[in-house]
This record gives structure tokens, sequence and C-alpha cells, in this order.
């Protein structure tokens, strides 16, 4: 691969390549040396930032065509009235509030678990790990494959499970569940997918926040006798609250832009990711699924600035205390 | 203290279940013969098939879409390894060897970039992809441009690293030997660097690999430019046959889980990136 990424950087090396010799480190950063510093920057970030603000931009032109194809009226803002007044809108919007609230702290404790149990020394801790980071490697499109064999309708291995098939599990239903038929059922197994997942990513965070902590303190609680509990809920669970801060704030994030799972657990009950899609793909209404998409934008970047807030508000508070 | 290493010991176990086992239920789907997955609610379906067979395996190598899907997922997820390293490796040697006004500002965008959701910013991409001049060019390439924007980002974020953990004598030593910066770049930096952006190329090419989203929607009037995960959904779609969605399943999970193991060390900074402080 270096050889490729010298033909890119060559772009920008030749030019400041082709002037007098220079030296690097001790001197101060010249203008050549800005110069060259600049131009190495300059492909990635244009590239990002054109695409981004493009995706802006189209998100926003798209969105306020409104009417019949070929006799749109621009601006309108008839995509967003008509959301509005739209009760999947709302519904949609509640199941993602739903799955957002249960689903972050959820990722957080499980996470929190993981960690605490590899966070020790023990004989094959490093292939425990590894095994712990197995689900990340997964694509989620398999894992959604891995749940709806699982728990599939009438005969998979959990309803055959709950029917006492089984002969050793007591029989608790009588007829097999169906999955899919039930809101809080279908979203829930889309919520166990991406628990399940995802739950390395919390874990890793909360590892190196873990890492953190130093051992003194835990040694200077010990000679003074705390115990265990003591010592994880004075000591731990502080010292671990800016990692656990970033922890919902990247996981609420994920949360409300979740898709995969959704559409393939839960598809008749759409949340906003999956009305999007339904938007584009199925009522072929590529200015409703922008308006769509662009609320979701701005929703996840207000609840995220607001949940920041409450937590550098929190973890200042609890540092005091 | 007793308890407490009991309570972790069954933790260990439990998690361990949680993991494995869903695991090891795709495997023994995907080799489950017919009696084991028709069971017609009259006996449960075994945890171990009652006559293994590869035959789900034998029949998935024998269709061509499924090689053609194969051949797209590795196409788009190699180009979308060279874009992201020709761009970002640059990037990331600015950002580690020089503090300017603007660092914080960069970084900054570079993390809320993850603010906007795929779903979302897949509509005005695939918009812009179906009109000229952007329509005429292959699907494998569209779909990597747009798997380039995911990956750049943690690219550029684990590079720093690498490019910071490289002593700034050799550039010097270089220069005083009478080296251009390009040369100094190209030919001093990278191969030092190289195995540490090797891992980044690894990522990115999981990334783009496991990717569904954007594989889909740019493909979704082309059949044949499918990704593996795109075709696993229309298989799902078309037959709700275990044992064949399970073979193909783990045709698409085995390369990333070997691939994983080897760079596992270095996820952890893509993974996190911007979390840790």
């Amino acid at each position: 691969m270096p050889g490729l990424a010298a033909l890119a950087t060559g772009a920008a090396g030749v030019r400041t390549g082709a002037g007098p010799r220079h030296h690097l480190g001790g001197d101060p950063v010249g203008r050549r040396q800005r110069l060259y510093m600049w131009l190495m920057l300059f492909p990635a970030f244009f590239y990002l930032v054109t695409a981004f603000g493009l995706i802006l931009y189209e998100m926003v032109t798209i969105s306020l065509l409104y009417g019949p194809p070929g006799a749109e009226a621009y601006p309108s803002l008839g995509n967003y009235a008509e959301m509005l007044a739209s009760p999947e809108f709302w519904a949609a919007l509640r199941r993602t509030t739903v799955f957002v609230v249960i689903g972050t702290p959820l990722q957080l404790l499980v996470g929190l678990g993981l960690a605490l149990l590899v966070h020790r020394e023990f004989r094959l801790r490093g292939m425990v790990r590894a095994i712990f980071m197995l689900p990340i490697a997964i694509p989620s499109v398999v894992t959604a494959v891995i749940i709806s064999l699982l728990f599939s309708v009438p005969y998979g291995h959990v309803n055959d499970l709950l029917m006492g098939r089984f002969g050793w599990f007591p029989r608790l239903v009588s007829a097999p569940i169906n999955w899919y038929a039930s809101e809080p059922l279908a979203l829930g197994l889309a919520l166990l997918g991406k628990t399940w997942r995802d739950m390395p990513i919390s874990m890793l965070i909360l590892l190196a926040g873990l890492g953190s902590i130093s051992e003194e303190q835990y040694e200077a609680a010990r000679t003074m006798g705390a115990t265990s509990w003591q010592q994880f809920k004075y000591i731990t669970v502080p010292q671990l609250v800016p990692a656990m801060a970033s922890v919902l704030v990247l996981r609420s994030i994920e949360a409300w832009k979740e898709f995969i799972f959704p559409y393939i657990l839960a598809p008749s009950f759409p949340v906003l990711g999956t009305l999007i899609d339904h938007a584009y793909h199925v009522a072929k209404r590529p200015s409703y699924a922008a308006a769509l998409a662009l609320v979701l934008v701005v929703l996840i970047a207000v609840t995220t600035g607001v949940l920041n807030r409450i937590l550098r508000f929190l973890e200042t508070h609890l540092v005091k205390a | 203290m007793k308890r407490i290493r009991l309570g972790w010991a069954l933790g260990l176990a439990v998690a361990l279940f949680m993991i494995l086992f869903p695991l090891y239920i795709l495997f023994k789907y995907s080799i489950a013969d017919r009696a084991s997955i028709v069971t017609g609610g009259r006996y449960p379906e075994p945890l171990w098939p009652f006559a293994p067979t590869f035959e789900m395996y034998r029949y998935l190598v024998s269709r061509g879409d499924f090689w053609a899907a194969g051949v797209t997922s590795v196409r788009i997820a190699l180009y979308t390894v060279a874009l992201s390293l020709t761009l970002g490796a640059p990037a990331a040697y600015a950002l580690a060897r020089y503090r300017f006004a603007g660092y914080g500002v960069l970084i900054f965008t570079l993390l809320s970039l993850r603010l906007f959701p795929d779903i979302a910013t897949v509509i005005p991409v695939v918009e812009r992809f179906y009109k000229p001049p952007l329509n005429a060019l292959p699907v494998e390439v569209q779909v990597a441009l747009a798997h380039t924007l995911l990956s750049l980002p943690y690219v550029i974020f684990m590079s720093i690293g690498v490019f910071q953990g490289i002593p700034k004598d050799l550039e010097e030593q270089a220069a005083i030997l009478g080296c251009s910066r390009l040369y100094t770049f190209t030919r001093i930096l990278l191969p030092v660097a190289a195995p540490g952006l090797a891992a980044g190329a690894i990522y990115t090419f999981l990334l783009s690999w496991n990717e569904f989203i954007f594989a889909y929607y740019l493909t979704f009037t082309n059949p044949e430019g499918a990704t593996l995960p795109v075709y696993l959904l229309r298989v799902m779609a078309w037959t709700p046959q275990k044992n064949l969605l399970a073979a193909l399943a783990v045709v698409i999970s085995v390369p990333v889980i070997l691939f994983s193991f080897l760079v596992q060390k270095y996820m952890q900074a893509g993974l996190t990136a911007g979390a840790v402080k």
C-alpha cells in the first residue's frame, strides 16, 4: 500500500520538492513548510468537507421539492408539513426515542460488564479479550440473520425452548410466539442485535478508562480496610465517569442512526431510519426521504449537544461532591 | 473475596456463552441437513445436525451470482483501501508533525462527521450518483467513493499515532543528506510507517466488506453490482431456507473474523477514536 499512498502524495510533493533543500525540526515553521503541510492535508479534507457540504446542501434542496414528479414546487415546505401531520412520522419518532433511551444505558451496562470481566490478570486473558472482540467483526447483516435464525417462527430454537420441546426446559408458552408481529418484541430483537454486535466498542472505551485509574489508589483503600464494593463505588465509578460519558454520547448517536437491525428484524414497526428507506424505495419519494433525513440529522445534532451539556454538568458536579 | 471470584467466573462463563453460542448456532445451521431444519414441530431442531453436510457450501460455490458478489466485494474494498490511504496517510502525517491554529477545528470536523447517519447521507449521495456526470462512474467506484467517506476519518486517526511514533531524527537526517520532502515521505517515512498503516488498511477493508447501506442503495437498480451483504439480503428475501442463509453468512464472516484477529491491537485505536481523552 505505501506505493499507492506515494502516488497520491506525488501531486503535493512534487511542487514543494522542486525548491531548494530545506531543514525540518528546529527551524520555525516557515512559509514553505506551512505550504507543504497544507498540501498534505488538503486532499483528505477537501474530499471530506466538499462531500459532506454537498450532502447537506443537497439534503436541504431536495427536501424543499414538493409535489407530483415533474411538476414540483420549489422551494416548498410541503414535505415538512406533511411529515408533521403524518402519524407514521410520530410513531417512528417515538420508537426511535425508545430505542435510544433503552438502548444507550443498556449498551453502557453490557460494555461495563465485559470491561470489568477482562480488566484483571488471569490466564488466557488475551484469548478471552479476543473472543469479546468477535461480535464487532461480524457484519451487521449477518448478526441480524443469526437473530432471525434463533428467533424464527414458528419453529426456531427459542420457540422450541419456550414451548418445552427440549424436554429439559419447562413449557412456558403453548403456542409459538410470533416475534415479528409485536412491536416491543420486534424492536427488542433489533436492540438485541445492535447491543450484541456493538458491545466491544463500549468495552474498549471503558477498558481504556479502567486502565487509567492508578493501582495505588486501590492499595491505599485496601490498607484502610475498604471492601471490594467500596473500592468499586468510591474509586472505580467516579473515575470512570468520563469514559462512561463518552460511551453514552457515542452510543446514543449510533442508536439514533440505527437502520439495519430494525430494517431486517422489525420491518412492520419503522424507526426513523427505516422510514427514510420506505419513503425512498417503496413510496419512491426522494424529496420526502430527504426531509426525513434532514430531520434525523438535526435531531441527532441537538440531542447530542444537550446530552453532552448534561454529562459535562454532572461530571463537574460529581467531581466537586 | 471468594464470593467475588465466583461471581467473576460465572460472569465470564455467561459472557462467553452469549458471544459464542450465536456464532456456533450460525455454523450449525450452515451444515444442517433437511431433517434438522424442517421439523414440522414434531421434534425440536437439534443442537447438532442429524446428518451434517456441506451441501449448502457446495451449492453456493456453484452459483455464478455468489462469485460475482464476492468479486465485487473484494474490488470495492480494495478501491476503498487505496483511496483512503492515499488521501489519509499524508493528512495524518501533517497532523502528527505540525501544530497549527486550525488543528482543533480539523479534528472536530473529523469527529462531527459521525453525527451524520448513513441512512440520511445516502439519499443525497444516491441522487447525485444517479445524475451525470457521476453516473458515468462504474458502480464499484461509486460505492468505494462512498465507503471512503466513512473510512477516511478513521484512517487519519489511526495513522496520526503511527507517524507520531516515528522519530523526527529520521527526517532531519534525510534532509541533511539532501533528500527532498517528497523523497523523504515516500521512500523513508512510508516504508517505516507501513506496518502501522497496514492496520488502517485492514480496518478499512473490513469496514467496506461489512458495509450495507451505501452498497445496497447504489446497487439497488443494478443487481450485478451487489456486494456480499447485499447479496445475503437478496437471498433472504428470496428464500427463508435456514441452512443456505447460514452458509452464506458464514462465508461472509470468516474472512473478517480472521482479519480482525490480526489487527485487534490497532482496531482499538479506530473504534475508540475521539472517545478516550
